[in-house]
């Protein structure tokens, strides 16, 4: 990688890291709100990078746009603020699980990643998003059209599970 | 080192925090954030991978738009048992939730 992309890439990573420790770590679940919100830009960016600005515009769409704003709802339910339920600090087992989670998958992963590297393009190549949507209706029809039934359904299955009988 | 394992790395570090984040979090609304880390870390590894490989790179981004498509059912599923818990029980906090029948 040339050097601007290597600073543009340590800049998101950087981005995600904060934004991930803020995610987890904060007390208050509207600043994890905002975190995940960090987080989604950074990997957007990284999109972007990556050549893939469709899927970087539809990162903010669905992800920032959408379910961010879904999760705030729901944080409207739960004791959000700063001294809410998130407030007193994790006892110590629980962060240490955590941190053992977290820990898991790298020490697994990450040195089959750094010890076997997989040949890689030092560019990635143009896609047209005529070829997307050509793809999308010809080659993968089915998962496109799966996709929608199981949105539809998840969406009949929320309005179901929140529905409130007017006559009770 | 090579492009693609800078973004596996950065895709590795989305999955650990999200696994800590869900165990360590104690309401449903913190456990959500934390799965959504972890899906977008699998949607990054994905168009890495197809984009930075041999391997068909259109593949790639669309099977990265379905993850985000189910990340947006998903959502939408946990907010409605979010507000049904809420509704029952009065609070969202996990270590409380230990029962799956009505209450007499």
């Amino acid at each position: 990688m040339e050097t601007p992309a290597i600073l543009a890439f340590g800049f998101y990573f950087l981005v995600i890291v904060v934004g991930c420790f803020m995610a987890v770590g904060s007390a208050s679940l509207v600043r994890a709100l905002v975190g995940l919100v960090a987080t989604l830009l950074g990997v957007a960016g990284m999109y972007l990078l990556l050549n893939a600005p469709f899927m970087a515009f539809m990162q903010i769409l669905i992800y920032v746009g959408a379910i961010c704003v879904l999760i705030f709802f729901a944080l409207m339910l739960a004791r959000a603020d700063a001294d809410g339920d998130e407030a007193d600090p994790a006892p110590a087992p629980r962060v240490f699980k955590g941190v053992l989670a977290a820990m898991l998958p790298g020490a697994l992963l990450a040195p089959i990643l750094l010890l076997h590297p997989t040949a890689s393009h030092l560019l990635p190549p143009d896609v047209p998003l005529a070829d997307l949507g050509r793809r999308l209706m010809e080659d993968y029809v089915l998962p496109f059209e799966l996709i929608s039934v199981v949105l539809l359904i998840s969406m009949a299955g929320a309005v179901l599970l929140v529905w409130e009988r007017r006559d009770k | 080192m090579k492009p693609l394992v800078l973004y596996q790395l950065a895709s590795l570090v989305l999955l650990g925090a999200g696994l800590a984040g869900l165990v360590k979090r104690r309401t449903l609304v913190g456990m959500l954030i934390a799965v959504e880390l972890m899906l977008n870390g699998a949607g990054l590894s994905i168009v890495a991978a197809t984009q930075l490989t041999g391997a068909d790179p259109a593949l790639g981004q669309l099977a990265t738009l379905l993850v985000m498509g189910l990340a947006a059912a998903e959502a939408t599923v946990a907010l409605a048992a979010i507000v049904v818990v809420f509704r029952r029980f009065g609070h969202t906090r996990t270590d409380a939730l230990t029962t799956l029948r009505e209450q007499q």
